[in-house]
């Protein structure tokens, strides 16, 4: 039995004109993304946008599009990793040739692109990454298979809670600049925030 | 008192102040001090010398914020204030850097610290004395004791009538904050009915008005930037008030490298907007990172200090430290919705002192902890301390009860170790610098203390009512590299924070920590800088530099 949202009447974007100028901009973005990649070519934008599905269990279009852009931005940006572990290549290189890693295991295993498969069949290939047990092919010479998943789970991941249609659903009251949150303490709720099953 | 607009008139220097042009600047010509780095120790320092009416220049490489244009309630963008700069990471246990523990930007790390404004113990200066770990200081509690005070007062820390550990028992100058968050409510009542004592935290995040900026909120965006001026940081408090005292503040510059001659340090060169400038001061303190300064200082070589400035006894770079600072996320019947209110509300430091029957030496703080959608579940899918990464169906599911999960966070001693170290990477960076390689394992004592505080973390959470579900692995701050001490074959810098080598060269902040402790660092970064200041405005009347 599949869980769903505690909060299915909730929508935090209903409440964005209480938000202070500047979030607004940055969080209204996210829900008009657009398809246009500087970074990847079509194909590698393609894959990004199966896997960020796959690795969220999202099928909505406009968030997925929206984390596929979001790591093409980050990706594309001079802007450093804040980390990056030795051994490991930089950015671009890892994710080039980890999605290049990908496809050639769907190849080898499928005879197919990795976006032609089943998703069972998706996400049991991308197990194998994530233990760092894929066959040895051109790419994972190149970019280590842990390291790649790890970097690509957690931008995924990033990108796909910051989107507000997600806040939504996990019942997440978001921006509260300038008003603040008035009623902190424990069983209180400000009168704008998700309410259980759509109780007040 | 002149009207201070922080809203507005932190964006940039007042009128009058700075040139936009940079080879029209104040101090072309030379200053009494510069100071590079414009963060927490950074700020205390150009606001005291300003005020003692030295001529003080600071350069900052990040820009110079505005929180009313620049901050937004939003965690993925407000990485921005974070030090993104790639540095490389090496050792068993590779650090998290950037958003984790490093700013960028005037304020530095002060814009999006979580406020906890803690003092360090009489014990945490001496290790070595007292359970035979580590290395002493070369001051005292005492020393630092009337430098608290001042700090404490100048920022105004918010915090209760009796604080029952350490050597400092309250009053704080302002009012205890009140109300405190669900989640806070829960780790003291958790506690109560273990025999844990707890205390609301002690913050540098207004109870009542102060200075001209408003009281807490409790939006909740600590780590993301404070909208409303609530929560101190340089930026809003320290260096305003240095600018009008007539210091100058560089934003977007980035120091390069530190020449000398013979002896003494001559200027710094810093690049802006790909131009090389240089700075002449008699005195120059370096305030930056504890990345940043040994890496300045070993790519700063010259014939004459072939192993980096202020080297000579090899111990820049050495023995950094973090906190450890594991996470436990429980999962209770109640909402809880840890977004709300100041994330940090609620500590104990029960389990501080060394106590010989838990099996390692020194301690640790537990704080109960807010946390946001992005940063539980980025920690849930890659940080999980059993190794395990939640992904696909099980991510999303668990994440559907976000509103119902409580969270405490360690601050854990790590105790110093020569071999956790910066030193230079082949890789450059766009200035042509060599990156910083970063390297860190545990030992075994810091292993430990881990296991004893997590299942502290594990007991609270179940004497919530609650199940333990998620434990992740973390750290938080860092300290030492530059680490001070008496002798000047196994340190870098006195008690004051002058290198041994070079008498017109200081380091402050982080970096200097001899122990990393087990709380929170900038309180004690700050009272550092503020005493450095007073030892540097004597010895310049002493004329003694």
């Amino acid at each position: 039995m599949y869980k769903s949202s505690h909060y299915p009447a909730y929508d935090v974007w209903e409440q964005h004109q209480e938000w202070d100028e500047h979030t607004r901009k940055i969080v209204g973005k996210r829900r008009m993304a657009q398809v246009e990649h500087r970074f990847f070519q079509q194909e590698e934008a393609r894959l990004l946008y199966t896997l960020a599905g796959v690795l969220t269990n999202e099928i909505g279009d406009h968030v997925l599009t929206y984390i596929t852009q979001h790591i093409d931005n980050s990706t594309d940006s001079p802007i450093g990793e804040s980390q990056r572990k030795v051994g490991v290549p930089e950015k671009k290189t890892l994710y080039r040739m980890g999605l290049q890693g990908l496809d050639e295991l769907a190849q080898q295993k499928h005879q197919q692109r990795f976006v032609e498969i089943k998703r069972p069949q998706q996400e049991d290939l991308l197990r194998l990454v994530e233990q760092g047990q894929a066959p040895m092919t051109p790419a994972w010479q190149q970019v280590p298979q842990k390291d790649f998943f790890k970097k690509l789970l957690h931008d995924v991941v990033a990108a796909y809670y910051s989107h507000p249609a997600v806040w939504s659903e996990i019942g997440y009251g978001g921006p509260a600049y300038p008003r603040g949150y008035v009623r902190v303490e424990k069983g209180l709720v400000d009168p704008w925030e998700a309410k259980r099953d759509g109780t007040s | 008192m002149e009207h201070h607009d922080f809203v507005t008139h932190n964006s940039d220097h007042y009128e009058g102040y700075r040139s936009r042009a940079l080879d029209q600047r104040k101090y072309k010509d030379g200053a009494d001090v510069c100071i590079v780095g414009a963060g927490a120790a950074g700020g205390v320092l150009a606001y005291e010398l300003a005020k003692a009416g030295l001529d003080v220049v600071v350069i900052e490489a990040g820009p110079f914020w505005n929180p009313q244009t620049d901050f937004a309630s939003d965690e993925i963008s407000m990485h921005s204030l974070a030090w993104q700069a790639t540095r490389l990471v090496d050792g068993k246990n590779p650090l998290k850097m950037g958003h984790n523990n490093s700013g960028r930007g005037v304020g530095g790390g002060s814009v999006h610290w979580t406020g906890v404004c803690l003092r360090f113990h009489e014990d945490d200066f001496m290790i070595k004395t007292v359970d035979g770990v580590g290395e002493d200081w070369p001051i005292r509690y005492e020393d630092l004791a009337p430098y608290y005070d001042k700090i404490e007062r100048d920022i105004a820390v918010s915090g209760p009538k009796h604080y029952p550990w350490g050597a400092f028992n309250g009053p704080y100058p302002y009012p205890v904050r009140e109300p405190i968050s669900a989640n806070s409510q829960l780790f003291r009542e958790a506690c109560e009915k273990l025999g844990i004592k707890t205390e609301v935290a002690p913050l540098a995040i207004l109870s009542a008005p102060f200075d001209g900026r408003p009281p807490c909120i409790n939006r909740g965006f600590c780590n993301e930037g404070c909208l409303p001026n609530a929560k101190y940081s340089g930026l809003i408090h320290h260096i305003p008030k240095a600018i009008q005292a007539g210091a100058e503040i560089l934003s977007d510059c980035m120091v390069t490298q530190i020449l000398t001659d013979g002896n003494k340090v001559t200027s710094v060169v810093f690049n802006h907007d790909g131009q090389n400038y240089e700075q002449k001061a008699r005195v120059f303190i370096l305030a930056g990172f504890v990345v940043e300064i040994p890496r300045l200082l070993l790519n700063s070589a010259t014939p004459q200090f072939p192993n980096g400035l202020a080297n000579s006894s090899g111990w820049v770079g050495k023995a950094i430290m973090p906190h450890s600072s594991h996470d436990v996320y429980g999962l209770l019947q109640e909402e809880v919705r840890l977004y709300k209110g100041t994330p940090v509300l609620a500590l104990t430091q029960d389990f501080y002192q060394s106590d010989q029957s838990r099996g390692f030496a020194r301690g640790y703080t537990l704080h109960a902890h807010g946390s946001r959608p992005m940063h539980m579940a980025t920690a849930l899918a890659t940080q999980r301390a059993d190794g395990t990464m939640l992904w696909g169906r099980q991510l999303r599911e668990t994440m559907l009860d976000y509103n119902n999960y409580a969270r405490i966070t360690l601050v854990g001693e790590v105790l110093p170790n020569p071999d956790n170290d910066v030193t230079l990477a082949q890789e450059k960076d766009e200035y042509g610098l060599p990156l910083a390689k970063v390297s860190f394992s545990y030992g075994e004592n810091d292993l430990k203390l881990i296991d004893h505080a997590v299942q502290s973390m594990k007991d609270i959470i179940t004497a919530m009512g609650g199940t333990p579900e998620h434990v992740i692995q973390d750290t938080a701050h860092l300290m030492g590299g530059c680490r001070m001490g008496s002798d000047p074959t196994t340190s870098v810098v006195d008690g004051y924070g002058r290198t041994h080598d070079i008498p017109n060269l200081y380091i402050t902040g982080a970096s200097i920590f001899v122990t990393s402790s087990g709380s929170n660092p900038t309180n004690t970064v700050m009272a550092l800088a503020a005493r450095t200041a007073d030892h540097i405005v004597d010895s310049l009347k002493q004329n003694n530099l």
